[in-house]
């Protein structure tokens, strides 16, 4: 399952040219114009991320592991799309969830890789990608 | 000078780390200490041109504390007039740098210079390094005195104030001043150094001034020298002991000296706050928290000599793996003042305010598995040039 994350593809040559009534050619594309189309039809604009992600009991085993770092009621929901940073994890941390995820799945995460987590998705596919080369 | 700091530098430890400043990770001191540019909620990257001084970017807050809570200083005034004036030392009792120098005067003046050259010529590069790291921080005092001056409540208003408190920062500023002088002419008398490259960062430096967060809130103020003082006690502490090891004795008294005199500032800021526990134990707490959220900034992080732009991390490196000031020393200081401030044994603190006493007392646990284990993963590291030795290079 592709998983999109959000960034937008801009056609702003062709935007800057379109007329109102000529854009209904242009909306059965997939991808939306970024603030080029009018508010009533704004689609979340989308970017094709071509990695496939991870298993969801890897995501679940991220999941537990944020949650008791982070001490996070019960109710609080987490998913894969969930951000490190809204979660209310500051760096200290961030560091000590990725700790964590070594411990539990036996891997050595290397800083620069470490640095581009910013979700559980994220976590959760930097770990198989890790798993995969061991 | 109390706010003088070395970082502690995480650089030998290399642990993993992300969403941190972009200068670094637990591989530089930013983790703990340079960061000025993280904190939970703001997430801001440095903006940085190459080849130009790096500028703080963060948000800026002000007068964080309730404008009522300065009546509090105020009346503390007689107190601070009977027990924080003491720790100060009646200038004909001080010494000066004069003291540990060459004398001009005499004739034996050059042999004495002489002398001086040669023991420092048995003192490796990477001393230098971080000698003149702590020389650049004191040398920025206009800064520190400025920092003190922002705090609601105990400012000085008109630079001859007669408050107690205007009078403490005056005089501690006065003291201060002559740790950069003694440093200063020592380095210069050394022939070690490139003196020049030092004056442009100590220009820089000062330029850039520096913001540790503290908000005009005497509380995160006060907590934040405490930190500092006794941050710069331990670092000169061991620059004394180094220098003894190199066979430098004068150099190891003036390194001793200076420790000595941050010990009593030390002494005097810690007795502020737990004064300041003892009538507003929640606010205290919390901006104790507060303020280890935001990790302690060096006040010399943004130095800069017009070629390094990782200048503070690299000296910090150094500093780190001289032991003159390490990621333990960080850890060690901050659980000394959860035991100085009787933190664990607080009482009928608020929701907030018990938060904040949970995460201050399990803070040097933390630090100290984080350090570990950054410990058992250290690579080697690289070498890197300095300005201040005339681009000879020093391993991080």
């Amino acid at each position: 399952m592709a998983s999109f994350a959000a960034s937008p593809v801009s056609f702003s040559a062709v935007s800057c040219t379109v007329k109102p009534n000529q854009v209904s050619n242009l909306r059965r594309a997939s991808l939306s114009f970024s603030g080029k189309s009018s508010p009533s039809r704004r689609i979340p604009a989308l970017r094709f991320r071509v990695a496939c992600s991870a298993k969801p009991e890897t995501v679940c085993k991220v999941v537990d592991i944020v949650r008791k770092q982070l001490a996070l009621p019960d109710d609080r929901d987490v998913s894969g799309e969930s951000t490190f940073a809204t979660l209310g994890a500051d760096s200290l941390d961030t560091v000590e969830i990725v700790m964590g995820l070594e411990e539990e799945f036996g891997i050595s995460v290397e800083e620069e890789s470490a640095q581009s987590i910013t979700t559980v998705q994220d976590a959760a596919d930097l770990i198989e990608k890790l798993l995969e080369k061991k | 000078m109390a706010l003088r700091l070395n970082a502690v530098d995480f650089h030998r430890p290399k642990c993993p780390c992300f969403a941190l400043p972009t200068t670094a990770s637990l591989r530089s001191p930013s983790f703990f200490m340079a960061s000025t540019l993280r904190s939970a909620s703001k997430e801001v990257e440095t903006v940085k041109k190459p080849f130009s001084p790096q500028r703080e970017v963060h948000v800026q807050v002000t007068h964080s504390m309730p404008p009522q809570k300065i009546e509090i200083f105020k009346s503390m005034e007689n107190w601070a007039e009977n027990n924080l004036l003491i720790h100060l030392k009646p200038v004909e009792k001080c010494w000066q740098p004069q003291d540990f120098l060459p004398d001009p005067s005499s004739d034996a003046f050059h042999d004495q210079v002489t002398e001086l050259r040669e023991r420092a010529k048995e003192i490796p590069d990477e001393y230098f390094v971080v000698l003149v790291g702590d020389m650049i921080t004191e040398e920025a005092l206009p800064t520190y005195q400025t920092m003190l001056n922002t705090l609601d409540g105990v400012r000085d208003e008109t630079g001859a104030s007669p408050t107690p408190w205007a009078i403490w920062t005056r005089a501690w500023t006065a003291e201060e001043n002559r740790h950069g002088d003694l440093l200063n002419k020592y380095l210069y008398l050394s022939g070690r150094v490139d003196m020049r490259q030092i004056e442009k960062t100590i220009q820089y430096l000062i330029g850039s001034g520096m913001d540790p967060r503290t908000e005009n809130n005497p509380y995160l103020g006060f907590i934040y020298t405490s930190f500092q003082e006794r941050a710069t006690f331990v670092s000169h502490g061991n620059t004394a002991r180094l220098a003894r090891e190199h066979g430098d004795i004068k150099l190891a008294q003036i390194c001793g000296t200076i420790a000595s005199d941050e010990k009593r500032h030390e002494t005097a800021y810690t007795k502020i706050v737990e004064k300041l526990f003892e009538i507003d134990p929640n606010e205290t707490v919390i901006s104790f928290a507060d303020m280890m959220r935001k990790k302690i900034s060096m006040p010399a992080h943004l130095m800069y000599d017009g070629r390094d732009d990782n200048l503070f991390d690299h000296f910090s490196s150094v500093a780190q793996r001289l032991g003159v000031y390490t990621a333990k020393d960080y850890a060690d200081i901050l659980e000394h003042l959860v035991g100085r401030w009787k933190v664990e044994s607080l009482t009928g603190l608020s929701s907030d305010g018990a938060k904040a006493q949970d995460y201050v007392c399990g803070l040097p646990r933390r630090i100290r598995r984080l350090e570990e284990r950054a410990l058992g993963r250290a690579k080697q590291a690289q070498r890197v040039p300095f300005s201040w030795i005339y681009d000879r290079d020093v391993q991080l």
